[in-house]
């Protein structure tokens, strides 16, 4: 008989995921810094110092940070299976992670082996300890199948990706030389988007999106076949660079990239046939993520410039996706934390505020325009460089970075007020 | 074992999914009648549920099963959180508050989405191992609204 599953209490403290979600957009709003402050330099070359600094700001101290806390807040709920230790490994990773990325970003945009390889230890390190436990939590896991073997790849994929990371840190810390450097940069960038988000979110949205809206679940070939095909082409372009075959290592990646963008209308198609009415900021973000990701592989596919596919996918996906995600459910914890404490403490005279008080749709809204327009002129200043809108794309993203902060801020603060009600 | 009780109470807790996102449909005509009928059809359907749940294939299971304890206390504690939202949301209705109907149904929606996920997840499956022998009769009883 399985008993591990039976727990049906092991969600971690709401400190754990919080502190993750709400450092994140300081990390956009930095990465938006840059841009206001560095201008067209930025989105000239994708190989340009300061690029390299916005896009780890973007895929580490952002995207990577929130599917961190995300993790460590689902795998008891969606997979059965609760991390060890979960409050010392989130804050240790949190930490390494932070420290990590600021010193990376430092080493790409000012230059100094210093910086460059701090920054890369700290990262490996924290990793590291989020990979072996989370891994030990997927060992145990049940739950869902399909999701449980996409985080399982997702995992794989962030591994291989901070290993390759690690090798060209090296490379450049050593001043030694790497045959096919750029085709190993493509690699690593491959396992980081298509493998370690794009995995993570195919096995995410299959238990999500017919939840959140009550639509049609996924087709059941594309569940089983979508993570596993997205990582054997992965795994052909690994072994292809390494041979010395870069020119047909984008193949491979152009597999997972069908298959993201085959997920991507799947995922557009159900939440057409949604039943729940409403157009709420999480699915207006979910919309223009999953057209992001499609145009991303549109540009890639017929050779269209590679710094407007790095916008659509790191703005348009790691930046989108997460904050929609963020807007339900951060207000849906702050609710269930307290209701469940309410309970402890038999204190039903205290009648607690409904979800979307935490974060009013109003103004996560507003949010979302800002944030629109941000994606927009950065893409154009990515499509068209030197036309002068990276300042003002800039500028817009530091705004929806900072709305964003405050909104899920108000989140916090209403439920620290709540619960000192039920103390 | 076949997955005769998760499949019928999964089917019903569709139903009520399908009930609930029936009302937030409703509230955007406006017609207050309507959305009375359809906030009383899914309150009903799920209270339905609760009883199939609480009266007969809880005891059941925890007579031969003492260790499914633990969880049907959690499911009986969330059982309680939904009843308190029926009241609210009825409250919201008589009073033509519609940011307020959202608000709740929203709430109901997440509080209820976890909760199934846990039941179909964990609590059925046990159920089916332990009362295979009478897992037809607690099926055909779900079934019957």
């Amino acid at each position: 008989m399985k008993t591990a599953g039976l727990s049906l209490d092991q969600a971690p403290p709401i400190g754990v995921p919080f502190a993750f979600f709400l450092v994140a957009p300081l990390f956009a709003a930095l990465a938006g810094g840059l841009l206001l402050w560095q201008g067209e330099a930025v989105l000239v070359s994708r190989w340009t110092p300061v690029a390299l600094a916005v896009t780890h700001l973007l895929a580490l101290g952002f995207l990577t940070q929130i599917m961190c806390g995300a993790l460590l807040q689902m795998l008891p709920v969606l997979a059965g299976s609760p991390v060890p230790r979960v409050v010392a490994i989130g804050r240790a990773t949190q930490m390494l992670l932070i420290l990590g990325t600021l010193s990376l970003s430092a080493g790409f945009r000012w230059g100094g082996v210093i910086w460059l390889t701090t920054g890369a230890g700290a990262l490996g390190l924290g990793l590291t300890i989020l990979i072996v436990a989370v891994g030990m939590a997927l060992w145990r896991a049940q739950g869902v199948r399909q999701t449980v073997i996409a985080m399982r790849l997702a995992l794989a994929a962030l591994t291989v990706t901070a290993l390759l990371g690690l090798m060209l840190v090296a490379v450049l810390a050593g001043g030694s030389s790497l045959s096919g450097f750029a085709g190993w940069v493509d690699l690593h960038l491959g396992w980081g988007l298509l493998g370690w988000a794009g995995i993570l979110i195919m096995g995410v949205g299959y238990q999500v999106v017919p939840m959140f809206h009550v639509t049609p679940s996924y087709p059941s070939w594309l569940m089983r076949w979508a993570a596993p095909l997205a990582a054997i082409g992965l795994l052909a372009a690994t072994v292809l660079t390494a041979t010395g075959r870069t020119d047909l290592a984008i193949r491979g990646m152009g597999l997972s990239a069908i298959i993201f963008v085959v997920f991507a209308a799947a995922t557009l198609d159900r939440q057409h046939r949604r039943e729940r009415p409403r157009l709420d900021v999480t699915l207006l973000y979910w919309r223009s993520a999953m057209l992001a990701a499609m145009l991303a592989a549109l540009v890639w596919l017929t050779g269209g410039r590679a710094e407007l596919t790095g916008v659509l996918l790191l703005v348009g996906v790691g930046v989108g996706l997460p904050s929609g995600m963020l807007f339900k459910i951060m207000p849906f914890l702050s609710w269930f934390h307290l209701q469940h404490r309410q309970v402890a403490m038999r204190r039903f005279s205290v009648r607690l505020p409904h979800m979307q008080s935490f974060i009013p749709e109003t103004q996560a809204r507003i949010q979302f325009g800002v944030y629109l327009v941000a994606l927009g002129l950065l893409a154009a200043a990515a499509a068209w460089p030197g036309i002068g809108l990276t300042r003002p794309g800039g500028l817009a993203l530091i705004l929806a970075s900072l709305l964003q902060s405050w909104l899920l801020l108000q989140c916090w603060s209403g439920f620290r007020r709540f619960r000192l009600n039920l103390d | 074992m076949p997955p005769i009780i998760a499949d019928a109470f999964t089917q019903d807790h569709h139903r009520c999914d399908h009930l609930l996102a029936a009302v937030e449909t409703r509230l955007g005509d406006s017609d207050w009648s309507v959305i009375s009928t359809a906030a009383e059809t899914l309150i009903d359907a799920m209270n339905h549920h609760f009883a199939q749940e609480e009266e007969s294939l809880f005891p059941a299971l925890a007579q031969v099963l003492p260790m499914a304890e633990q969880p049907i206390d959690v499911m009986r504690g969330e059982h309680a959180q939904m009843r308190q939202l029926f009241a609210e949301l009825g409250e919201a209705v008589a009073i033509r508050d519609q940011t307020a109907c959202q608000g709740i149904l929203e709430t109901l929606h997440f509080l209820v989405q976890q909760h199934n996920h846990k039941e179909e997840g964990v609590l059925y499956p046990l159920a089916d191992n332990a009362l295979t022998g009478r897992a037809a009769e607690f099926a055909t009883a779900i079934a019957d609204v």
